[in-house]
């Protein structure tokens, strides 16, 4: 079942790094669609939740030095 | 301080902590190396401070790489690591800590970017004090149901949308409208929710709660706007495309040439568009930020963009430059009484939903004269109803009832749109509207009436011609003329002068006929003015102007003027914090009736525009000079980082005054 999650990241220092991000947020386990905006902050994600571990998105952004909230 | 706590304080300022202690070793190996003969010791203390900074970046560009894409982080950490190789280590230390202290401070700033939003939000109390079984009760706001009654008392934050119920007051709507003086609310008002109810206690029947309010969908909107690209930006993002290989091959190419690992290195990390992609989105951002602070919803850096070119602000008149509230301001019979004048027009506006009728509906019914020709019809309606009737009136009856007023229903009535209306009723025809609408019917207008017309016209009136032709009679009669007027809005005298001193061109679209129109732009100060035009000619004018070389703005309401907003460069709405249409429309909407946004939103685009310039300008001189400067070795790795640095900070920074303009 696909469902829909958010977080918010306040501290990207650039949109680069914001991509990047996005790139790892795509290559976890049962991501289908993610879109990180750089400007806001906002972080969308659409997964199966049969597959995908939602406290893995928070962890792949915390890889990349930054800290997410939940909306 | 618990174990517990500790840990989160070092969580959330880990990058703080790390950037100075980063700094300190780089500062103190520094000087051993400086003050000292100890090279090995300051050496050691050096590698500390690359390997304190580093360690983050490094295993972020470990992530990167595993995620398979070249980031800056892979670039910082692959020049350290050669620093270090070469034995470079105050270079090393000096990039890692650089790098580090831009990162920290450029996440910082662009947090109070992304944090001027939620300061909005929090507008929102989390609480509502609901009626419920008869006994009030604290509940989460985003529990309250529709239809349910909340209570706030003077002082308090609005909870939910919703219908005042009982009670009085005014309410502060700057949070959703920008308004900065209090707007009075009674039974049967929209309230807000983040609004301040300052006065009096207040009853609201909920329409909206959690994230169906007005402030949470503007904040969507908003952020909508700010995620959406403006064409410098994907300009520039398609520049980058090209650009980011071009500095891998030159690197390579330096490589290739002096065998100096370092130089490439160094050509790799500050020849990072840094600067140059940054610039244009914290502008926008800020830009729609502060807007939205001010009762202004900008739809994107697109439209923001544009908005920075537009050299002609059209105004639609009624409803913009007016108040939108007309009023009958005299009548004259001429062979009959006033009365019996208006009651004729009564008649035939009673359906005819335009605002003149609607104007002269609301005087018939204050003034409650009896309908001509005696007693066969009933009299004026004294009862309370909506200007537009909806047509649940249709049975009022015709026949007198002693008692009851009605203004009765026309058997037959003709709208000809932009002229006015034809009606029977009766046996009877009774026209009411402009000359040309007597014109085309063959109609002839006496001098004294066309003497009267022009009077009130010269006033900036709107007149219309009360024509009466009797049952079974062959000629038509003017007995009348009602004067109409829509007053200025106060601040549109200003707000166009404020524009004319922007160097931007004022014209006026309206309906009214050339005199009515002329006197209006007088009073106003407008520049130009376009008279006589039906809703359709309205969008031609917009077209016409745009054919002349002008970047057109339309100002309007949104859903009247639907069409001309859509062909103007800029369609800016009136108003818009209820109606979701006049938002969906236009590229810019005034959440209030405030005229005086116009200016500072035109204004606060032109300097968006020219932030966007200065911080593009800024970027590329500062790489072109730090390209120049490393292939001829004035710019070192660790220089190098501190310019880069620099201008990123220095953009962002420019970017965000745009949040205080």
């Amino acid at each position: 079942m696909s469902e829909t999650t958010q977080l918010r990241v306040l501290d990207f220092d650039c949109p680069s790094c914001a991509s990047t991000v996005e790139r790892a947020l795509d290559r976890v386990e049962g991501v289908e669609d993610v879109a990180v905006h750089f400007t806001t902050g906002r972080v969308e994600i659409d997964y199966d939740a049969s597959v995908a571990d939602p406290d893995e998105f928070e962890r792949t952004v915390e890889n990349q030095g930054y800290t997410p909230q939940p909306v | 301080m618990d174990a517990q706590s500790l840990t989160r304080w070092y969580r959330t300022h880990r990058k703080a902590i790390v950037v100075a202690v980063s700094g300190l070793l780089y500062a103190g190996g520094w000087t051993l190396g400086y003050l000292t003969a100890y090279d090995t010791a300051s050496a050691a203390v050096l590698l500390l401070a690359a390997i304190a900074g580093g360690y983050d970046i490094a295993s972020a560009a470990y992530h990167e790489v595993k995620s398979r894409t070249l980031g800056i982080k892979t670039l910082v950490t692959l020049a350290a690591i050669g620093a270090i190789g070469i034995g470079a280590y105050w270079e090393a230390a000096a990039v890692v800590f650089l790098f580090a202290l831009g990162s920290y401070l450029e996440g910082r700033t662009m947090r109070k970017t992304r944090n001027a939003l939620q300061e909005l939000l929090e507008m929102t109390p989390d609480t509502a004090t609901v009626r419920r079984d008869g006994e009030q009760r604290e509940v989460p706001a985003r529990d309250v149901e529709d239809g349910e009654i909340v209570i706030v008392k003077p002082g308090e934050k609005v909870p939910v949308d919703g219908d005042v119920v009982d009670g009085e007051s005014a309410v502060n709507q700057a949070p959703v409208t920008g308004e900065s003086a209090p707007v009075h609310k009674a039974d049967g008002d929209e309230v807000y929710a983040g609004t301040i109810n300052q006065e009096g206690a207040l009853e609201i029947a909920t329409t909206g709660a959690g994230s169906d309010t007005t402030l949470q969908r503007i904040i969507r909107r908003v952020e909508e706007a700010q995620e959406a690209q403006s064409p410098t930006e994907s300009l520039i993002d398609r520049f980058a495309t090209y650009y980011t290989p071009g500095v891998i091959v030159l690197s390579i190419g330096a490589y290739a040439l002096t065998q100096n690992a370092i130089l490439s290195l160094t050509l790799l990390v500050i020849g990072c568009p840094g600067a140059l992609v940054i610039g244009p989105p914290v502008s926008i951002v800020s830009a729609i930020g502060n807007a939205a602070r001010s009762g202004v919803l900008m739809k994107g850096g697109e439209h923001l963009e544009r908005a920075g070119t537009i050299d002609l602000v059209a105004f639609d008149k009624t409803g913009t430059l007016t108040k939108g509230e007309t009023a009958v301001a005299d009548i004259e019979g001429f062979g009959v009484d006033e009365e019996d004048v208006l009651a004729y027009a009564a008649i035939a506006e009673k359906k005819s939903e335009h605002h003149l009728g609607d104007a002269i509906l609301a005087a018939a019914r204050e003034r409650g004269p009896a309908v001509p020709d005696g007693g066969r019809a009933a009299a004026i309606e004294a009862e309370e109803q909506g200007p537009s009737d909806d047509g649940t009136a249709a049975a009022v009856p015709t026949e007198t009832d002693a008692t009851g007023r009605a203004i009765p229903d026309a058997d037959d009535f003709d709208v000809i749109p932009g002229k006015g209306v034809v009606a029977h009723y009766d046996g009877q025809q009774i026209v009411v509207g402009n000359r040309s609408l007597l014109e085309e019917r063959g109609i002839d207008v006496p001098g004294e009436v066309a003497e009267y017309v022009r009077e009130r016209e010269e006033r900036g009136e709107t007149a219309v011609h009360v024509v009466h032709r009797a049952a079974g009679a062959s000629a038509h009669s003017v007995v009348g003329v009602i004067a109409l007027r829509d007053e200025l809005r106060e601040a549109a005298p200003d707000v166009v002068a404020a524009l004319q001193d922007q160097g931007i061109r004022t014209v006026m679209l309206t309906g009214d006929n050339e005199r009515t129109a002329a006197a209006v732009a007088e009073e106003v100060g407008i520049d130009e003015y376009r008279a006589a035009l039906l809703p359709a000619d309205k969008q031609a004018a917009i077209e016409d102007l745009q054919a002349e070389g002008h970047v057109v703005a339309m100002v309007g309401d949104g859903i009247n003027d639907a069409p001309s907003l859509a062909t103007a460069d800029v369609g800016i709405a009136m108003g818009a914090a209820g109606t979701d249409t006049a938002i969906e429309t236009a590229d810019m909407a005034l959440m209030a009736d405030d005229l005086q946004r116009i200016p500072y939103a035109v204004s606060l685009s032109k300097a968006t525009r020219w932030n966007i310039y200065e911080n593009v300008g800024l970027a590329v001189l500062t790489v072109a000079l730090l390209l120049a400067g490393v292939l001829t070795s004035y710019v070192t790795l660790a220089s190098g980082m501190l310019v880069h640095e620099a201008s990123v900070l220095a953009v962002i920074g420019n970017g965000m005054r745009l949040l205080r303009y």
